[in-house]
C-alpha cells in the first residue's frame, strides 16, 4: 500500500464565525493515495468544493489538519501557500480559468515559467502535455479560439505542468457536452492508469463518478460513505 | 512572460487603453509646447535685456550702484577697452557714459537716460545701428547728433533733423545743457526702453559732462553666455578698480523672470501629471476588478502576490509608455518645427512690447526636460499603479475563483 499523498484529519470549517456560523464541513477524516482517481460528490451545499479548497491549501481549515505530501500545510502563510500550491499541487477549475491573453502552449507552459524551469525542459514538456491531450495541432491558438472541451483539455495540461502530486480538479465537466466530457475523462483515466497522476474531484457528474475508482460522498460537511472500487 | 501578458492585458480593452493613452500623448505634447513656448518667451526677455541694454557683463565704479550717481564714473580709455577686447571669451564691449537728464523739444520737456555711447562698440554690441528705423545711425561725419525711440518722437513731436535740448548736471553738479539734432529713431521692441532712453556720442557727451575718458559702464558681450562666471572673474581681474556684475545681479527681474518659467514648467508638470494620475488609476483599477476572477486563479495555480503586483504595475508602466512615447515624439516634432519657424505674437505687439519681449517667440525644450517629462511620466505611472496593484494582491484566491 502506498504512503498517502493527502492527509485531511478532523478538519473542520465555519463560515461567518462570529455572525451567523454556516457549518460547512465537520470532523472530515480523508486520506488520499497516490494514484488513485478519486470523486468526492454530494449534493449542492454538502462541503465537496470547500474540502477541494481546503485541501489545495485554497482555503483555510476552522480546524483540524491538512498534510500533503507530508507536509502540514495549515499553518502557511498566504505567499507559503501559493508558493506550495504551484510545486504539488495542479488544478482543473469548472470555468477552466485559462489566462486569455497566452495561447494554449503558452497557458501550459506558464507554470513552469513561475517555477524558473529552463526553457527547453519548458517546450519539452509542454509539447508533451499538449500531446497528451490532443492539442498538439493547436497550441498557437487562444482560449478564444477553442471550444469548452478543448480548453478543458489545455487547463488539464497546465495542471500536470508542474508535476504535481496531484490534480484537483472541481466540477471539471459541468460545463461540457457530452462528447467533450467523455474525451476528457478518457485524458485523465489514461494519464492515471499510465503515468499514475493522482486525481481527485467534485462533482455532480454521474459520467465522473461512474470512472471513479473511489467515491467518498459528503452531506451536511461530512463524509457519510467512502467507497473503493 | 509577465511581460508579453502586461502588454496583451493593455489591448483586452482596446478602448479604454487607447482613450488613456491619447490623454499622455496630449498631456505630454501640451507640456512640451507650453514649457517649450514658456522658455522660449523667458529667453527672448533675457536676450531682449541682454542685447539692449545690459550685455552679459558690466563694469562700474563701486559705488555707482542703484543711484546711479553720475560722479562714480570709471576712467576708460580705448587701451583698457581694448586689453578687456583680448581676453578670449569676450566678443565685444563698449563703454557708455550714463547721465539722468532732461530732454525738451519745441513741444515738451520729459525725463530720460541720456546714453553716451561709442557708435562703433556699441553697434558690435547691442546691434543698435540694426534697429534703426527711421534716419540714420551716429557716425563721426555728423556730430551732435541724437537717437531717440520712435514711439518717444511721436510723443514728443520730434522728427528726423528736429532739435532738440539735453540738460543734465556735469562731473560738478553744475546744470549743463547742449542742443542736438534728432539723426536716427530707434526701435528695439522694448517699449518702456525705448521712451526712456537717448543716445548720442561718448565723446560729445563727455565734453560736456567733464572728462575725456569717463564711462559709467563697460558693458561685455561674451562669445557663449555659458561662459559668464569664467569671464566675470577674468574681467575684474582686468578691471580691478571697477566693479564687474553680471546680468543677473544686474536685473534681478531677468534672474526671477528665468526662475518663474521654470516654476510655472514645474507647476504644469504637476497639473497634467495629476489628471493622468487619476486617469491612470481609474483605468487600471477597472482592469483589476474585471479580472479578479483570473487574478485569483493566476495566485490559485502558483503566482505569487510579488509577481502580480508586479504584472499590475508592469502593465501600467507599458500603458504610460505606449502613451508618453509619441506624446514625447509628437511634442519634439513640435518644438523642433516652432524653434525654426518661431511663432508670430505681432497681434499681441503692444503688450509685448511692454513687457520687453519680442513679437517673434522661439519655443525650445532641451533634452534634460524631456528626460524630465519622460520621468515624471514614470513616477506617475508607478503612483497609479500603487493602489490597483495593491487590490490585487489583497485579493482571496478561493473568494475570486468563486466570484
Amino acid at each position: 500500500m502506498s504512503q498517502p499523498v493527502i492527509i485531511a484529519q478532523n478538519v473542520g470549517k465555519v463560515y461567518n464565525p462570529d455572525k451567523i456560523p454556516v457549518v460547512a464541513l465537520e470532523s472530515v477524516d480523508l486520506a488520499v493515495e497516490a494514484g488513485e482517481f478519486t470523486a468526492i460528490v454530494g449534493p449542492s451545499g454538502s462541503g465537496k468544493t470547500t474540502l477541494l479548497n481546503i485541501i489545495g491549501g485554497l482555503d483555510r481549515a476552522t480546524s483540524g489538519k491538512v498534510s500533503v505530501g507530508g507536509h502540514d500545510i495549515t499553518g502557511l502563510s498566504d505567499n507559503e501557500l501559493i508558493d506550495f500550491r504551484r510545486e504539488h499541487i495542479g488544478f482543473v477549475f469548472q470555468a477552466y480559468n485559462l489566462i486569455p491573453v497566452l495561447t494554449a502552449r503558452e497557458n501550459t507552459e506558464f507554470v513552469m515559467l513561475l517555477q524558473g524551469k529552463a526553457r527547453a525542459e519548458r517546450e519539452a514538456r509542454t509539447r508533451e502535455l499538449l500531446q497528451a491531450v490532443g492539442l498538439a495541432e493547436q497550441m498557437n491558438k487562444r482560449p478564444s479560439e477553442m471550444s469548452g472541451g478543448q480548453q478543458q483539455r489545455v487547463a488539464v495540461a497546465r495542471a500536470l505542468a508542474s508535476k504535481p502530486a496531484f490534480v484537483l480538479a472541481d466540477e471539471p465537466t459541468a460545463n461540457l457536452d457530452s462528447a467533450s466530457a467523455a474525451n476528457l475523462l478518457d485524458i485523465m483515466v489514461r494519464l492515471n492508469q499510465e503515468e499514475g497522476v493522482t486525481f481527485i474531484f467534485s462533482t455532480h457528474d454521474q459520467r465522473v463518478i461512474d470512472r471513479a475508482r473511489r467515491v467518498v460522498t459528503l452531506d451536511d460537511g461530512r463524509i457519510i460513505r467512502d467507497e473503493k472500487r | 512572460m509577465l511581460i508579453t501578458i502586461a502588454w496583451r492585458n493593455i489591448w483586452r480593452s482596446r478602448t479604454r487603453s487607447l482613450v488613456v493613452m491619447a490623454a499622455i500623448v496630449i498631456g505630454i505634447w501640451a507640456l512640451a509646447f507650453m514649457i517649450s513656448f514658456s522658455l522660449g518667451m523667458a529667453r527672448s526677455y533675457v536676450s531682449s535685456a541682454i542685447e539692449n541694454s545690459l550685455s552679459h557683463l558690466q563694469a562700474h565704479h563701486p559705488q555707482f550702484g542703484a543711484d546711479a550717481e553720475a560722479r562714480y564714473y570709471l576712467d576708460v580709455p580705448i587701451e583698457l577697452q581694448e586689453e578687456v577686447r583680448k581676453l578670449p571669451e569676450v566678443q565685444n564691449t563698449t563703454a557708455r557714459t550714463l547721465l539722468t537728464g532732461m530732454l525738451t523739444t519745441g513741444k515738451s520737456p520729459r525725463g530720460i537716460q541720456i546714453r553716451g555711447i561709442d557708435p562703433a562698440g556699441e553697434a558690435a554690441v547691442t546691434r543698435l545701428n540694426e534697429k534703426i528705423v527711421a534716419g540714420a545711425y551716429l557716425s563721426d561725419d555728423n556730430r551732435r547728433q541724437i537717437l531717440i525711440g520712435e514711439r518717444l518722437a511721436q510723443k514728443m513731436g520730434a522728427k528726423i533733423r528736429s532739435k532738440v535740448v539735453l540738460t543734465f548736471q556735469d562731473v560738478h553738479g553744475n546744470i549743463t545743457a547742449g542742443a542736438f539734432r534728432v539723426g536716427g529713431l530707434f526701435n528695439t521692441g522694448n517699449r518702456p526702453f525705448d521712451e526712456g532712453t537717448v543716445f548720442v556720442d561718448r565723446r560729445e557727451l563727455n565734453e560736456l559732462f567733464g572728462p575725456a575718458d569717463a564711462a559709467h559702464e563697460m558693458a561685455i558681450y561674451l562669445r557663449d553666455p555659458e561662459t559668464l562666471a569664467d569671464a566675470q572673474r577674468r574681467v575684474q581681474q582686468e578691471l580691478a578698480d571697477a566693479k564687474v556684475e553680471n546680468y543677473r545681479e544686474l536685473s534681478p527681474d531677468v534672474l526671477l523672470y528665468e526662475s518663474q518659467i521654470q516654476t510655472s514648467a514645474t507647476i504644469f508638470i504637476v497639473i497634467i501629471m495629476l489628471a493622468l494620475l487619476f486617469g491612470i488609476i481609474n483605468t487600471m483599477l477597472m482592469a483589476v476588478l474585471e479580472r479578479y476572477h483570473e487574478l485569483g486563479m493566476l495566485m490559485a495555480i502558483g503566482m505569487n502576490k510579488g509577481r502580480v503586483f508586479a504584472m499590475i504595475v508592469l502593465e501600467t508602466l507599458l500603458l504610460s509608455g505606449a502613451g508618453s512615447l509619441p506624446g514625447l515624439l509628437l511634442g519634439w516634432l513640435t518644438v523642433t518645427r516652432l524653434q525654426h519657424t518661431g511663432i508670430d505674437l505681432s497681434s499681441f505687439s503692444q503688450s509685448m512690447e511692454q513687457f520687453g519681449l519680442s513679437q517673434m517667440v522661439y519655443p525650445s525644450l532641451n533634452a534634460d526636460m524631456y528626460l524630465q517629462l519622460a520621468a515624471a511620466v514614470v513616477v506617475t505611472a508607478l503612483a497609479g499603479a500603487i493602489y490597483p496593484a495593491w487590490k490585487a494582491i489583497r485579493l482571496r484566491p478561493v473568494e475570486a475563483i468563486g466570484h
